[in-house]
């Protein structure tokens, strides 16, 4: 019977190396898992620690908008002075022209949302979501109808003022981090905004082919804040003395 | 016993699969939630914030010192006055300005190589680079020529892009004044605006400058519609 020994001796070699394999492939797979989980935890602790320096840095922030905003008050009254009631109004013509002045007005509101759309396996969730781009559009749009000032959530824009994603939120002004949904409010004249964004092909109708939720309601009174952030220059200067002054 | 034998060889082989398979899913699913980036972006918007914040100092710092200025006398009030307006005016966009900045160019590729050029550029690539040059801190902008200010519009007419209401044609010459180098990343981040224009086929020239200058915006600001809110308002 030397032949069945061997074979029985060479089955068991066979399942000890069954054994040994699943054992190994176990191995390998939990380590990698293992491996995975400590980068997250790190990654993890890290986002905690730059949230908590935010929530720091943005009371900061308040604070010091609010010292700004109480200098700016006592500059006003500086030219409280009659000699200076000229300049006076110049000042408060420019501060209301550069968006430092909270304003009122007929208007529009529009809110923007994700879409309810339930996706189908398969399908980019990417497409269904909002974007700063349609955000962007919906901005132009109200701009070229001749809205006079704009807002999104309470937040003033203005020539600087970027509109950008972030996961699923949206930085505007640097610094103001919103989230949906969306309500961008514009004074002008209702009826031409509303039709321009209405508009068959439209900004509104491309949006909602995606299944965002948008709509607009016109407004006899909508209020856009002042802006409270920082004003002041690093980089450019007045050239020359020229002054636009079409509005005067 | 070759039956037995490849049995076993069989076993092993299917564990060892479904084990590569699994790992392979596991390794493959998070990936669309990379938490690298999310602490990227915390980060940035950290920078961001300390970069405002700096900003809002030096800006209360130069208001307390045209304040105290200002009570020196009627001459003093009014040179601290006059400072105040032409910053406001700045922001506006109602001055011309100067300083460091970038230029970009964006030209079609010549008529007689028609395959080279893909799109054609849309309104929306314009308000992308505008939207980027804003992120990325600049104090002004102007799309050839026309200064871009709160109320600008950047819209097709037809086939044509209007810019405050006027027609602007290519080539499309973008300055913006800034931090240059900023100013210049951002433009030309992996999936920016500089490589996806480059490839759509559109000829494309970006450069630094020390000093560009950006005229006044020509239009009238004046409001129809709004007014000064009466109370709870920023004046």
């Amino acid at each position: 019977m030397p032949t069945s020994d061997q074979s029985s001796r060479t089955k068991q070699v066979y399942w000890g190396l069954a054994i040994v394999g699943l054992i190994l492939g176990l191995m390998i797979s939990t380590q990698f898992r293992y491996a995975r989980e400590i980068a997250l935890n790190i990654t993890i602790q890290r986002a905690q620690q730059l949230t908590d320096e935010i929530h720091a840095a943005t009371v900061q922030r308040d604070r010091l908008q609010n010292r700004v905003e109480e200098l700016r008050h006592k500059m006003d009254q500086v030219a409280a002075n009659p000699e200076l009631s000229r300049l006076r109004e110049t000042l408060d013509k420019t501060k209301m022209q550069a968006g430092l002045i909270t304003l009122t007005g007929p208007g529009v509101e529009v809110t923007l949302n994700d879409s309810v759309v339930a996706l189908q396996p398969g399908q980019d969730p990417n497409l269904y979501v909002l974007h700063d781009e349609d955000i962007l559009r919906v901005l132009n749009e109200l701009r070229a109808a001749g809205a006079e000032a704009l807002a999104i959530n309470g937040e003033r824009l203005l020539a600087t003022s970027e509109v950008r994603c972030v996961g699923p939120t949206v930085l505007v002004n640097k610094t103001k981090r919103l989230a949906p949904p969306y309500v961008i409010t514009a004074i002008g004249d209702p009826n031409t905004m509303v039709a321009s964004l209405k508009m068959p092909g439209g900004v509104l109708d491309v949006l909602q082919f995606w299944g965002i939720q948008a709509s607009v309601k016109k407004a006899d009174l909508v209020t856009v804040p002042a802006y409270s952030g920082a004003t002041n220059f690093q980089y450019a200067r007045p050239s020359g003395e020229g002054v636009n002054n079409a509005s005067d | 016993m070759p039956l037995t034998k490849g049995f076993a060889i069989s076993i092993v082989a299917l564990i060892l699969g479904l084990l590569m398979a699994f790992q392979f899913r596991t390794h493959q699913l998070p990936v669309t939630v990379i938490p690298t980036d999310r602490a990227q972006a915390l980060t940035q918007e950290l920078k961001e914030l300390h970069k405002e914040l700096n900003a809002l100092s030096v800006e209360a710092n130069d208001l307390e010192a045209k304040l105290l200025k200002a009570q020196k006398g009627v001459e003093e009030a009014r040179a601290a006055l006059d400072n105040e307006i032409t910053k406001n005016n700045m922001l506006a966009g109602l001055v011309p300005v100067k300083g460091p900045g970038v230029e970009l160019v964006l030209r079609y590729a010549p008529q007689d190589k028609p395959s080279t050029h893909l799109f054609t550029l849309r309104d929306e690539d314009l308000l992308r680079v505008v939207n980027e040059l804003r992120a990325a801190s600049a104090e002004a902008i102007a799309i050839n020529d026309q200064r871009i200010v709160d109320i600008t519009e950047i819209r097709l007419a037809g086939s044509y892009i209007n810019v405050n209401l006027t027609r602007i044609v290519p080539p499309y010459r973008i300055v913006a004044i800034g931090n240059p180098e900023e100013l210049r990343k951002m433009l030309e981040m992996p999936d920016g605006v500089v490589p996806t224009f480059h490839d759509w086929g559109i000829d494309v020239e970006l450069k630094t400058v020390d000093e560009i200058e950006i005229p006044a915006y020509q239009g009238n600001l004046e409001k129809r519609f709004a007014r000064p809110a009466t109370k709870g308002g920023g004046a």
